[in-house]
């Protein structure tokens, strides 16, 4: 409690005794019951049987491991690979797109940072923003029109005589992995940006005068400088990707799931909240403990991000 | 582009790839909503027409869930920008190890997926609600409420994050001087800091409008039993599509690039503005071209000239063209009709005469019963019987007739 007026005071004497409330009010509000209960409620839930309703809080209203052991054995005892291949797929997806992201945006980044001046750069800027302002959902619907059977891309390579079958871009998930790349360049880009656009121009010009080819230059130079921006954007794509629901709802085939999707039928198909719920802690653990292990390994703070 | 520092025609060219991938989809998806097929596609290109509008305000369920949307977006923007800004305040108050804490506490919401957070809202009411006793058709079962409560925990995040850079280029002894001159910490807070954090107030209101808006992993679990137009608009796309979709896409984008120039327009004019350049620059310092150079102006014009088209493309009648298309297809089928029955003529005379009858003796046990000769003994050609080869059937064309001519 001492702690808290400790915290209280200054900032009462600062902004007045009502912002001061407010401020903690908002917080306390915020940080207890958005985000912190609701997280704990649902681990709770997650330990919890699936019974029908006049016997919740009875004799039968225990705690176990139920949910968590149908995830790793399923049914019959057996390893239940059908699920862990799910979550073991959509990670791998994950990094895949988090890969090509990084690929694509660090590029543009330095470019919009060190290249493009005047007109060109605030276009640029323009032309990163605007896409995003169209709806996730509308923007999956893009690709589906782009990559469907009779979608755009089968015409031209048909038409060109490429192939002579429609080819099922959306079986093969080739659609899915480009919409989730796109639907995230944006978080991707500016974070790198804004670490690159630190880096002193006098700096590459020195190398380039040492002679340093290119790619060395980009190396030694400006890589460690973006670093930061990287891991900041990676996390993000990272964590959104395989947090999707959408893309893959709309993008992805019908025989491969989303891990998300799993958890998404729990819910809605099967009206098993606490499954889904135990599915959504497995989601939420692995997501947090493979960034921060990565954050260990590039030796970035959580601190670092934000936009 | 600055050569000194790789620019050239390499960044040139790897720019204009990217953006092509970023718009190629996009514009792809604006001309199919302007083609009569009735599936999105380009080719190939039927008519022109501005029917899939219609078709598209003429859908009550997506139109019920826009207005929830909008009630929803407007409830987040009145509690998540005032809430964000708590939490940069207090973040830029407190000693560093405890604002190292709150700022991850306060992050996290953004990178949890958003399926989790929704999930932990409707469990977390869900629960409350029935320790204290209330029934389903109160507030902690409502969709509106806990997708309120879902969409703040993050998008809140998003408005701090603006307020907090906006902050960090806030110079703290201008409340002091305040202070020392007399005013109260609450005249110092509302004269000094919030008119100094009000541009990053717009920009946060609409940041979240925007996100709350379009967010559907959060929304499709809190929502319940309710729609909002992005949860709509998802289970349209799933459930097959048409291109009134892109209808809305064209809507949307051409709202987002009216709003992207005016905005354009509007800093522009005030960084000439503040810059005191004004009376020397073209623009600017031209009465008229002034004029038409204000954001206001920007938007009456661009409305306008899209309020145009729009007038002018609902005045299009496709139905000649339609008509057109289909006698087309019709002919087409006729032609290929034709063609087939030429075929079979022609497939008739090669074979000689006695084919059927020779058939007749199939060593099988259905008798011949699938022999279409059987059928039409002899008499005009039947047009199945020379498709029956061709046709995969699980005899492998044992039965047909041909397969059993002595030639």
């Amino acid at each position: 409690m001492t702690a808290l007026r400790s915290l209280f005071q200054p900032m009462a004497a600062k902004h007045g005794l009502g912002a001061a409330c407010f401020i903690g009010v908002a917080v306390f509000i915020w940080v207890v019951f958005l985000i912190v209960l609701p997280q704990i409620s649902m681990l709770d839930y997650s330990f919890r049987l699936n019974l029908p309703k006049p016997d919740i809080g009875g004799p039968l209203d225990v705690y176990t491991l139920d949910n968590y052991a149908y995830f790793f054995s399923g049914n019959d005892g057996q390893l239940n690979t059908l699920d862990i291949g799910i979550l073991v797929k959509t990670l791998v997806a994950a990094v895949f797109v988090t890969l090509i992201d990084i690929l694509i945006c660090y590029p543009i980044a330095y470019i919009l940072a060190h290249s493009a001046t005047g007109v060109a750069a605030r276009l640029m800027v323009i032309g990163l923003i605007v896409p995003f302002w169209v709806n996730e959902i509308l923007r999956a619907f893009a690709f589906r029109v782009l990559f469907g059977a009779t979608g755009l891309i089968n015409s031209i390579g048909m038409g060109a005589g490429f192939w002579d079958q429609p080819i099922d871009f959306i079986r093969a998930d080739v659609a899915l992995y480009s919409g989730l790349t796109y639907a995230y360049i944006l978080l991707m880009v500016f974070p790198i940006f804004n670490a690159v656009e630190a880096l002193d121009r006098n700096q590459i010009e020195a190398a380039r005068d040492m002679g340093a080819s290119w790619w060395r230059v980009h190396w030694r130079v400006v890589l460690p400088i973006a670093k930061p921006g990287i891991a900041s954007g990676a996390t993000m794509v990272f964590m959104l990707t395989a947090g999707a629901l959408a893309a893959p709802q709309i993008l992805g085939g019908p025989s491969n799931l989303w891990f998300t999707q799993l958890i998404y039928q729990w819910f809605n198909e099967s009206a098993n909240w606490q499954r889904g719920s135990a599915y959504a802690v497995i989601l939420l653990l692995v997501c947090i403990g493979f960034v921060m292990m990565l954050m260990r390994v590039f030796k970035v703070s959580i601190g670092e991000i934000g936009r | 582009m600055n050569k000194g520092t790789g620019g050239g025609a390499i960044a040139a060219g790897y720019s204009l790839l990217f953006f092509a991938f970023l718009f190629g989809p996009l514009i792809i998806m604006v001309i199919t909503a302007f083609n009569s097929s009735s599936f999105p596609r380009i080719t190939p290109w039927e008519c022109f027409t501005t029917e899939w509008f219609d078709e598209l305000f003429g859908n009550e369920r997506l139109m019920a869930g826009l207005v929830n949307s909008v009630i929803i977006g407007v409830g987040v923007v009145a509690i998540s920008v005032p809430v964000g800004l708590a939490g940069a305040l207090a973040l830029s108050e407190v000693g560093p190890k405890v604002r190292a804490a709150l700022y991850t506490v306060l992050i996290t919401p953004i990178l949890i997926p958003g399926v989790v957070l929704g999930i932990s809202t409707i469990v977390f009411w869900g629960g409350l609600g029935r320790s204290v006793g209330a029934d389903y058709g109160s507030i902690f079962f409502d969709g509106m409420f806990l997708t309120l409560a879902g969409q703040v925990t993050f998008i809140a995040a998003y408005a701090m994050l603006v307020f907090l850079a906006r902050l960090q280029r806030f110079d703290p002894t201008l409340t002091e001087a305040a202070l020392d001159l007399g005013a109260t910490p609450g005249q110092a807070f509302r004269k000094i800091l919030l008119p100094f954090l009000s541009p990053a107030i717009g920009s946060a209101a609409f940041l979240t409008l925007l996100a709350s808006f379009e967010n559907y992993n959060t929304t499709v679990f809190t929502i319940l039993s309710g729609n909002t137009f992005t949860t709509t608009l998802a289970s349209k796309v799933r459930h097959g599509t048409d291109p009134s979709l892109s209808a809305l896409a064209v809507i949307i984008i051409a709202v987002t690039l009216i709003g992207a120039m005016v905005h354009e327009a509007h800093t522009r004019r005030a960084e000439v503005m503040r810059t005191g350049q004004a009376a020397r620059s073209k623009v600017y310092g031209n009465p008229v071209l002034s004029v038409l150079a204000h954001p206001v102006m920007v938007l009456v014009l661009l409305v306008a000239m899209g309020g145009g088209l729009a007038y002018k493309a609902s005045q299009h009648d496709a139905r000649a063209c339609k008509q057109q298309i289909l006698d087309d297809k019709r002919a087409l089928q006729e032609k290929l009709l034709e063609e087939q029955r030429e075929r079979i003529r022609a497939q008739k005379a090669a074979t000689p005469a006695p084919a059927a009858p020779s058939s007749g003796p199939a060593p099988s046990s259905f008798g011949g019963a699938f022999n279409p000769g059987s059928l039409a003994p002899g008499s005009a050609p039947a047009p199945a019987a020379p498709a029956t080869p061709k046709t995969p059937s699980g005899f492998g064309g044992a039965f047909a007739p041909g397969s059993l001519k002595p030639n």
